[in-house]
């Protein structure tokens, strides 16, 4: 009896949690649907007059092409977590199934560039990308994001877990390295791959000052940026804002909430950590 | 996920390529940056539509407007560009405020007002207000012409003090706070400091608050202006009626905040959000002490060009943008001081001034005030203001008297200036 | 057997993609960086001279460096474990599975669908002194991003919110890794819960939580997007980041040797966070 009572508090204390941690999002679903005046109101509340009130979104897709957006903010993270991942690929494969010279330096020098973040390096890699005629294009907006040491790494534990007999057979019967890893290897280490996929994407759909730099046409940013440009730091537009954010929030809740259950379980089989 | 890559390489692709389809059509296309939102934002991107509508679609031009976020991020962005010099990048017109002035002028691309004189002697730029055009004015050099024109002024809650305004910095020490309000709460900022110091005789930096060459060094030590406002700022805040935090919008239209020193742009928005709850006054900047001279510098924005090719299309919009009309539709939506004496001349404007007084106030200010006190003009633009901020607001903080604070904004502003100044020669 | 050519050469083939881009988007803006930080650079990004530690001890000198260190410092030292001790918390929670796991679960890991720059605009809605609802429901008159005594602690509120979803997941995880035997003899030799946690399940996670700890401190010290959207450094540099300092000195004052010297000092701390937590690993964390 008394662990049935200690359960059902644990029980309304992880969900009152939940509600708190949740409460800024719906906090801001609420307030889209106010009207300036409500919102200048005294005192604040959190729930609208009513949802009939519709014009913030109304003026959020009349301003802003938050569709294009979408699309932008979609391709640079596809690109960049796919490109990351087939150099990471290679590069792992090398590390693990090949002896040439230079092999335990190339692979400190891949590694040494996870203590170099990206983010130090956006006044020269912005001159770089800039001088290759790259501003306001998918490949500059991804293009400083593709080295992934964090991935190869990862990817090469992983490699190495696998039997070698499974390769020397292959090879023998002719299978060559690359159809060896793309065809054999690859499906092997799905689990692995999707946690990976899933990691650099939902890092590369975040991403908000590279984005910010390299793109100054409307119809090249991204999602995050594109939202910031509603409003400044002194604006109070604050209805406007938090419909736009809104807006801006339905694909990445929509891919969260069906694919959970899968990214958690391919985080727990991924062996991410340990 | 193999065939997904596949699909976004070929999506890219296509998007490229029509995006190269679309750049041939035969229209002359200008890029405007712009740093106007909100309300402001709307009534421009409309104008540039009423452009492309009418002038524009006669003379065979497409104007996009391009919101680049406030000034400063819009002139980091110029900035970016012209550092690594990827000219093909800049726009063809660009909103600028005065933290753009250097970038701009030594940036080898500029088309100035002067240029197209040279080019085109019969543009008529006359109709334009005289101090308003004085203020885009660098080193005898007309960079741009005035587009979103204003100066800071007083507004006040009326309901609370009463039908006069505070004229001094001892007049608004005079008023008690009601609970739960706060008389008076800013941080200087250059273009505040500029007005205190103009109005106390002196510049901010040398050559004339860098109007007429590029400034290497503060020019309110010696003179001991910069002390002498540190010290009744001081005395203000000891009043109590200052508070050490810049004041917002917000908490004046919620009746927190009582006095708000602001951009005279604010008029529209603030009847329309204060509504009926207060009756809002709007009077002329207030004054350091009874001694000091009367005004506030211009602030606000102009429009410049680019050395792109389309200089003809960019000042057709240009032209549009200032003119009479648009500058008085443009006033009456926001509270812009209109850039266009024409303007002045206008049904719109004459009937918004008989109806409400408070839209005037900026533009007598602006008349009223002497030529000689010019805003601020430094390459470091942004850090020079942070650091007026952080000195003053640090002065209040740690009661450091004002001979230290003024010693230590000689270090932090001055140091601004000289690192600049040696790796700008 | 002799190798070929084309065998001698496929390793490095196989290397190349990953080679070019860690040669042209790491090391060489690295070097760049370094050779600016000892230079004097023009507005237009011109090498005109060497300087030696000039830029420096400017750099030193300067008020709003030491801002931006402090700032930085703080947030670093706050967020990381107020993040790591409430996912920890939140994870111990939801470890069993019950009823309520799947809604539970999603709640604490929803953050982590929520961008940076959608958040932050909602925490300036929310944590607005005026018409925020924050202030109210507590009936504070705290200033938030306004005041500059408040204005970090708003940034550091917004930062281990946006930390919660994807820690909260590993977390969650790794705990749920931990064998059931284990726990249930621990318990049949009278263990409490607390004896529990910290002599069995503690020290089995401390990979995972080596983990979160490096990658967070390393997000910490990097923040710039919050207050780039927030506050822009202010009120009073009271939230200007060493990140942001290097955004504003170059693009804003175009100063880019100062920026590269910020660069420098911001990548040696990541460094000795680094090496620490590697140090770390090394003594005591637990491997299976």
């Amino acid at each position: 009896m008394k662990r049935r009572m200690v359960r059902l508090l644990t029980d309304a204390l992880t969900l009152a949690l939940g509600f708190v941690v949740v409460f800024p999002i719906l906090y801001g679903l609420m307030g889209a649907f106010k009207s300036p005046a409500e919102f200048a109101a005294q005192p604040p509340t959190v729930l609208p007059r009513s949802f009939s009130y519709t014009d913030n979104f109304a003026f959020v897709l009349r301003t802003v092409p938050l569709l294009r957006y979408f699309f932008n903010s979609l391709t640079v993270a596809v690109l960049i977590s796919t490109v990351r991942l087939l150099a990471a690929l290679l590069a792992a494969y090398a590390f693990v199934y090949f002896e040439f010279p230079g092999r335990g330096l190339l692979f400190m020098l891949v590694l040494a560039t996870m203590m170099l973040p990206g983010d130090t390096m956006t006044v020269t890699n912005y001159q770089t990308v800039s001088r290759l005629g790259l501003l306001n294009t998918y490949l500059g907006m991804s293009i400083t994001s593709f080295v992934g040491a964090s991935q190869m790494f990862m990817l090469r534990q992983n490699f190495k877990t696998m039997p070698t007999a499974i390769r020397e057979a292959a090879i023998l019967d002719g299978c060559g390295d690359l159809r060896y890893l793309f065809f054999i290897l690859t499906p092997l280490s799905r689990p692995v791959l999707v946690t990976l996929f899933v990691q650099s994407f939902i890092g590369a759909w975040n991403t908000y000052l590279w984005p910010l730099m390299v793109t100054s046409h409307d119809e090249m940013r991204t999602v995050q940026v594109g939202i910031t440009m509603l409003t400044s730091v002194e604006g109070t537009n604050y209805e406007t804002v938090l419909a736009g954010v809104m807006l801006s929030l339905i694909p990445a809740l929509f891919v969260f909430l069906f694919l959970r259950r899968g990214i958690s379980k391919a985080m727990t089989a991924g062996s991410l950590v340990g | 996920m193999k065939k997904l890559s596949a699909l976004f390489v070929i999506l890219t692709l296509v998007f490229s390529l029509s995006a190269g389809v679309l750049a041939e059509t035969p229209v002359t296309r200008i890029v405007f940056w712009h740093s106007m939102n909100e309300e402001a934002g709307v009534l421009l991107e409309k104008y540039v539509k009423d452009f492309n509508d009418t002038v524009g679609a006669q003379l065979g031009i497409e104007a996009e407007a391009v919101y680049q976020g406030s000034y400063a991020q819009a002139t980091q962005k110029l900035n970016a560009i012209l550092q690594a010099g990827n000219f093909a990048e800049l726009p063809d017109v660009m909103q600028m405020d005065a933290t753009g002035k250097v970038a701009y002028f030594t940036s080898g691309k500029a088309y100035t007002v002067d240029d197209l004189l040279r080019d085109k002697p019969d543009t008529d730029v006359s109709g334009l207000l005289g101090a308003a055009m004085g203020n885009w004015n660098y080193t005898g050099v007309q960079l741009g012409v005035p587009f979103a024109t204003s100066t800071t002024v007083t507004y006040y809650n009326k309901t609370v003090l009463g039908e006069a305004a505070p004229e001094t910095f001892a007049d608004i020490s005079a008023v008690t706070a009601p609970e739960g309000t706060v008389v008076y709460a800013t941080v200087p900022n250059t273009t505040t400091l500029a007005n205190w110091l103009g109005q106390l005789g002196s510049y901010v930096v040398n050559n004339k608050n860098g109007s007429e060459g590029s400034a290497d060094e503060l020019a309110c030590i010696e003179n001991g202006a910069l002390e002498t406002f540190l010290t009744e700022w001081k005395a203000l805040y000891q009043s109590g009626a200052l508070q050490n935090y810049a004041g917002s919008t917000d908490e004046f239209v919620a009746g927190k905040l009582l006095i708000m020193t602001s951009s005279s742009s604010k008029v529209t928005s603030l009847l329309a959000s204060i509504g009926g709850s207060f009756e809002l006054g709007v009077s002329v900047y207030p004054k350091v002490n009874a001694d000091a001279a009367f005004g506030a510098t211009v602030s606000g924005s102009c429009l410049v060009m680019f050395d792109t090719g389309k200089q003809e299309a960019a000042w057709a919009l240009e032209n549009y943008l200032t003119s009479a009309d648009v500058q008085a539709d443009f006033a009456v939506g926001t509270g812009y001081i209109p850039s266009n004496s024409g303007a002045l001349e206008t049904e719109a404007w004459k009937q918004l001034v008989a109806a409400q007084p408070a839209y005037n106030v900026g533009l007598e200010q602006l008349m009223a005030t002497p030529a000689d006190m010019r805003s601020v003009t430094v390459g470091p633009s942004a850090d020079f203001y942070y650091a007026i901020q952080d000195c003053v607001s640090e002065m209040l903080d740690s009661d450091l008297t004002p001979e230290e604070t003024v010693e230590m904004m000689e270090d932090e502003l001055g140091g601004l200036l000289t690192q600049y100044a040696m790796a700008n020669p | 057997m002799k190798k070929t050519m084309a065998q001698r050469l496929k390793p490095y083939l196989f290397l190349m993609p990953m080679l070019v881009f860690a040669a042209g988007f790491v090391y060489y803006p690295f070097f760049k960086t370094f050779l600016y930080s000892f230079s004097r650079v023009n507005a237009r990004g011109d090498i005109l001279g060497f300087v030696g530690l000039q830029n420096f001890t400017y750099l030193f000198s300067r008020r709003e460096f030491s801002a931006a260190l402090g700032n930085t410092l703080r947030l670093a030292v706050i967020n990381v474990p107020v993040t790591v001790a409430l996912t920890m918390f939140l994870a111990l929670l939801c470890t069993r599975k019950r009823g309520i796991s799947a809604a539970a679960e999603t709640m604490f890991a929803l953050p982590m669908a929520i961008a940076m720059s959608a958040v932050a605009l909602i925490f300036k809605v929310l944590l607005n002194p005026t018409v925020g609802y924050v202030n109210h429901l507590f009936g504070l008159t705290v200033g938030w991003y306004r005041d500059k005594n408040t204005a970090l602690s708003g940034i550091i509120l917004l930062t281990v919110w946006m930390g919660i979803g994807f820690n909260f997941l590993l977390f969650l995880s790794a705990f749920r890794g931990v064998p059931d035997q284990l726990i249930e003899s621990a318990r049949l030799d009278g263990a409490g819960g607390a004896a529990v946690f910290f002599f069995i399940r503690f020290p089995l996670i401390t990979p995972t939580l080596l983990y979160v700890v490096c990658t967070n401190m390393v997000q910490a010290l990097m923040t710039s997007g919050p207050v780039m959207i927030l506050t822009q450094g202010g009120p009073s540099r009271s939230t200007t980041t060493l990140i942001y300092m290097m955004y504003t000195s170059g693009y804003g004052s175009s100063n880019y040797s100062l920026a590269a010297c910020v660069v420098l000092v911001t990548f040696a701390l990541t460094l000795v966070c680094t090496l620490l937590a590697f140090a770390a690993e090394r003594k005591k964390v637990h491997y299976q």
